[in-house]
């Protein structure tokens, strides 16, 4: 399952994706919530990130957390409901993992999905390669 | 919306295009910081074309300068450019800050911010117009590219292009005309920057400019853009035109120091001598935070003492030099205190920073 590449960015097969440039990689009923390679290059070097902490209960859409970056400071937002059951705690001292590894070690939370009729909303990777390609 | 005349090509180099003062340009090349420190350590080159460029030409050329800025004139010399000088307003408050070249007194070149070359030209007209000076302006931003080659290593770069080792003699400020170089001829090479790093500003027709940076790359000397710039200026302790000063700042405020003491006469000067007399209520100065603080201070933040408010940013980056936060804002004169330990609210957050003077870091 090899990646797509538009315009030099990199999108995932392996997950879906929000219009506000979050990653979702499902492992059973869980999500895996990230932002993808074409949010990382518009943020450029970030420096630092907020991200809620462990139980805190979200709505898909709610802002979770917040990147500071050297272009702006953004928002990130839940991509589904439910209970944020772990947060990547390296990235508190190593935002730049954000950069350097945004679909792997740049990962910021898990989040225990509550329904799963809401990931139907998501992008696919083929939808969200489309996204950024009229960019 | 104008773009600067290289876009196409830096693109192709890897460069990420934004708008700054709206004009189209390279805002980076993916990785801001290893820009910044290439400057620091080694050399980088900027697109610098959005820069505004109006040439003043003519017998009255210098009178009609000397009405409008506040520095002293007299002591100018042929090929040495004068700045950083200010066009005020009649309250004394900045109407941009700019750098001169004085190729004669009858030839100048201003550079001025992007932001404001409509502003200056209207301005430099309108006055040629009251007076009836014979002085013509001409402005040239959009038909020639300017670049900046800055760093301490930047000197070997350039002289290693044939037909520029006559710049590597320059002292600072001083600067070069119709230099003919192995890749033509070039307008203009000044020892001048941005950035407290040693290195050149050139002045060249777009298809010269694109040859110098092929040069360049091809020694492995790095791509800069407007982001490494900003943090950059911001270790100096440099202002920047819209984000630091505006028409609402005077130079006092600033403690940018861009006129000369008692010159009388120019517009302006009488505002700033009034504010000299009485003083000013707030300063700007340099704010650094402590390491491992992983926030940006930015334009309009407050800065606090004890809980009540004594002043607000103005501008912040990160500086990966001193890998920590840096700002700079203005401060209320009865607190405007080096050395203070001062807090300045993010997000409804407090953190500690530290009142500075500039230049945060020491060249």
């Amino acid at each position: 399952m090899s990646d797509i590449e538009v315009k030099g960015y990199i999108v995932k097969r392996d997950r879906l994706y929000t219009e506000t440039d979050e990653w979702v990689k499902i492992e059973g009923d869980i999500a895996v919530i990230g932002i993808t390679d074409y949010a990382q290059k518009k943020l450029k070097n970030i420096i630092g990130i907020e991200l809620p902490s462990r139980g805190t209960r979200v709505r898909a859409g709610d802002t979770i957390g917040t990147i500071e970056s050297i272009k702006a400071v953004s928002d990130i937002y839940a991509p589904v409901s439910g209970e944020v059951i772990e947060v990547n705690e390296r990235l508190s001292n190593e935002p730049e993992l954000i950069n350097h590894e945004p679909y792997e070690g740049g990962w910021m939370v898990k989040i225990k999905i509550a329904s799963k009729d809401e990931l139907g909303k998501l992008l696919s990777p083929e939808k969200y390669a489309e996204k950024i390609s009229r960019d | 919306m104008p773009r600067i005349p290289l876009l196409d090509l830096l693109k192709s180099y890897g460069g990420d295009v934004g708008v700054f003062a709206g004009f189209e340009t390279i805002m980076s090349y993916g990785d801001p910081f290893s820009e910044h420190l290439a400057v620091r350590r080694d050399a980088a080159v900027f697109d610098i074309s959005h820069m505004g460029r109006i040439l003043v030409e003519g017998p009255d050329s210098q009178e009609l300068l000397d009405l409008l800025l506040p520095r002293d004139l007299s002591d100018s010399k042929d090929s040495v450019m004068v700045g950083p000088t200010a066009f005020l307003n009649d309250s004394g408050g900045f109407k941009d800050d700019v750098m001169l070249y004085r190729f004669s007194n009858e030839r100048w070149l201003v550079v001025c911010n992007a932001i404001n070359r409509e502003k200056i030209l209207g301005w430099l007209r309108e006055w040629v117009s009251r007076k009836g000076y014979k002085a013509s302006i001409v402005d040239q931003t959009l038909e020639t590219a300017m670049l900046a080659i800055q760093g301490p290593r930047a000197i070997d770069y350039i002289s290693k292009i044939p037909g520029f080792s006559g710049a590597s003699s320059l002292k600072p400020l001083e600067f070069l005309e119709n230099l003919d170089t192995s890749l033509g001829r070039v307008d203009i090479i000044s020892r001048s920057g941005w950035t407290g790093e040693d290195g050149f500003e050139i002045v060249s027709s777009p298809s010269i400019a694109a040859e110098i940076i092929a040069r360049l790359r091809s020694m492995g000397v790095a791509l800069a853009g407007l982001i490494a710039r900003d943090s950059l200026r911001m270790e100096m302790g440099y202002v920047l035109y819209g984000e630091d000063i505006d028409e609402n700042i005077n130079p006092y405020e600033a403690r940018y120091w861009v006129f000369t003491r008692g010159k009388e006469g120019c517009i302006g000067c009488d505002a700033l001598r009034e504010i000299g007399r009485r003083g000013v209520t707030k300063a700007r100065y340099m704010f650094r935070l402590k390491k491992g603080l992983r926030v940006i201070p930015r334009r309009g933040y407050k800065v606090l003492y004890e809980g009540e408010e004594i002043g607000y940013i103005t501008s912040g980056s990160y500086s990966p030099y001193l890998e920590r936060p840096i700002a700079m804002g203005y401060i209320k004169s009865s607190h405007a205190l080096p050395g203070l330990s001062v807090d300045i609210e993010v997000r409804g957050k407090l953190y500690e920073a530290k009142i500075l003077d500039y230049p945060l870091i020491k060249r």
